[in-house]
């Protein structure tokens, strides 16, 4: 019985140490979005949907959130206008993932490339197409697309970098939930 | 036996008589072990040497750590002395925009905290707020030139609209000719970090260089203060008046500091005759 207790803070601080990665990780990238005048990935874009990728709907929709308001700030648009974006999605890719597709880069970017079209598209005919400004497609071709692409590719890294966190603290949890054969009361 | 001394003492007599000077078998035997004597020199210093390593070996390290503590001591405010001489600079150049222009109203200098990302207005946010007697729409500036206007206000943070910006539009001025045109942003422009001075007269004769100020007529932006330089001239789409590529005198892409201008000779009365 004590055993089971300890196994289950072993899995608590496992959480814990997963979570406060993640929150890490995003906040470096809400600091590299913000720093110099430069073109550059939105990369909260692929770690928000792969955080989601190994989290429930609720936790999903939270990094969703956090990610999009982060993103709203360092871009300087609406406070919400990407978060609605990236909370449906994230809930979408959580249940995707849970129900239907598996951990593969494949998916992952396939998914990250429908999020970023949605949200660039967005962004430019709200911001910037609905205004008639002239010549406003060189937005387009000199900002939206290009960082979009980059925000593809960056992708890559991000699935790998956060699969391995994921599965480093899952694997731990299932091997000492196996060895408790606590599955049972885990579910 | 009595031999041997005899010859020694006559050597002793002979060495004292020639006072000072070696005696040439003495002095052979000297040549000749020089070498030896250095090498011997070199393995006593070397010895010498580890074994005084070995017996100090602790005061040496912590002699050592002291000195490259005083070290790192002399980097850091050698560090010091170079960012406030570097910040002493620029805050002169403020001074100088006071006494130019006396009637401006200034805040102290804040930092750049960071661009907005991926916008081609170069739109940017600065470390002060209401807090620090900013108001909405106070014009920034640089100690080169016209920077933009307080689009967003914030207690501590604020955002600034560049004039790169089409949502902005100054009225401006030549230097020397004061021929007057409305200076606003363009996406084809803001790309290559160049705005426009739109509305100018179809014969022109606005050439490159020539600087543009603004005219502080519309009460928005005082007047007289440098906005850039005339890059380039052509004719509106229309082709009835002429436009102006303006490359801004400020470098928007690279500001590390800004002043916001919260009052100056003309704001107020403008202000109210709008209102």
């Amino acid at each position: 019985m004590q055993n089971r207790k300890h196994q289950k803070r072993s899995y608590a601080v496992l959480q814990t140490i997963q979570w406060v990665l993640f929150a890490g990780l995003i906040l470096l990238c809400y600091l590299f979005e913000t720093s110099g005048s430069y073109h550059k990935p939105l990369v909260l874009i692929p770690v928000a949907l792969c955080i989601a990728s190994h989290t429930g709907e609720v936790p999903a929709m939270t990094v969703g959130a956090v990610c999009g308001l982060l993103l709203d700030l360092a871009c300087g648009k609406l406070p919400g206008c990407n978060a609605i974006v990236l909370v449906i999605f994230c809930v979408i890719v959580s249940l995707l993932y849970r129900y239907l597709l598996k951990q593969k880069l494949l998916n992952m970017l396939f998914l990250i490339t429908i999020c970023v079209a949605l949200q660039g598209g967005i962004d430019y005919v709200f911001y910037y197409a609905i205004w008639n400004d002239p010549d406003v497609e060189l937005i387009l071709k000199n900002i939206t697309i290009p960082c979009g692409v980059m925000t593809i590719i960056s992708g890559i890294v991000f699935y790998f970098m956060i699969k391995k966190i994921a599965e480093s603290c899952q694997s731990h949890r299932i091997q000492k939930l196996e060895k408790m054969n606590l599955f049972s009361d885990m579910d | 036996m009595l031999f041997l001394i005899a010859l020694l003492t006559g050597i002793m007599l002979y060495a004292v008589f020639v006072g000072g000077y070696t005696i040439s078998a003495v002095g052979l035997f000297k040549t000749m072990t020089a070498p030896l004597q250095n090498l011997s020199n070199a393995i006593s210093e070397r010895v010498e040497y580890g074994l005084d390593l070995y017996r100090n070996a602790e005061n040496y390290y912590q002699e050592n750590r002291e000195l490259r503590q005083e070290i790192n001591k002399i980097h850091t405010q050698l560090a010091d002395y170079e960012e406030t001489k570097a910040e002493l600079e620029r805050l002169e150049a403020f001074i100088g925009i006071k006494e130019k222009h006396s009637d401006y109203s200034m805040t102290v200098p804040f930092d750049v905290i960071g661009y907005v990302t991926n916008d081609i207005y170069l739109s940017f946010m600065i470390d002060g707020g209401s807090e620090d007697g900013i108001g909405l729409y106070d014009t920034v500036v640089s100690d080169l030139g016209l920077v933009g206007v307080i689009t967003e206000l914030g207690e501590h943070v604020s955002t600034v609209t560049t004039i790169l910006s089409p949502e902005l539009s100054v009225a401006a001025c030549t230097s020397s000719s004061r021929e007057k045109g409305v200076l606003t942003g363009s996406v084809a422009l803001a790309s290559e970090g160049l705005c426009k001075l739109e509305y100018l007269e179809k014969d022109t004769d606005l050439k490159k260089e020539k600087i543009i100020l603004t005219t502080g007529e519309n009460g928005l932006f005082p007047g007289g203060y440098v906005i850039g330089y005339v890059k380039d001239v052509a004719m509106d789409d229309t082709g009835l008046t002429a436009y102006a590529s303006i490359e801004p005198a400020s470098d928007l892409k690279n500001l590390s500091m800004v002043v916001v201008i919260t009052d100056f000779n003309g704001k107020a009365e403008r202000t109210d005759a709008e209102s």
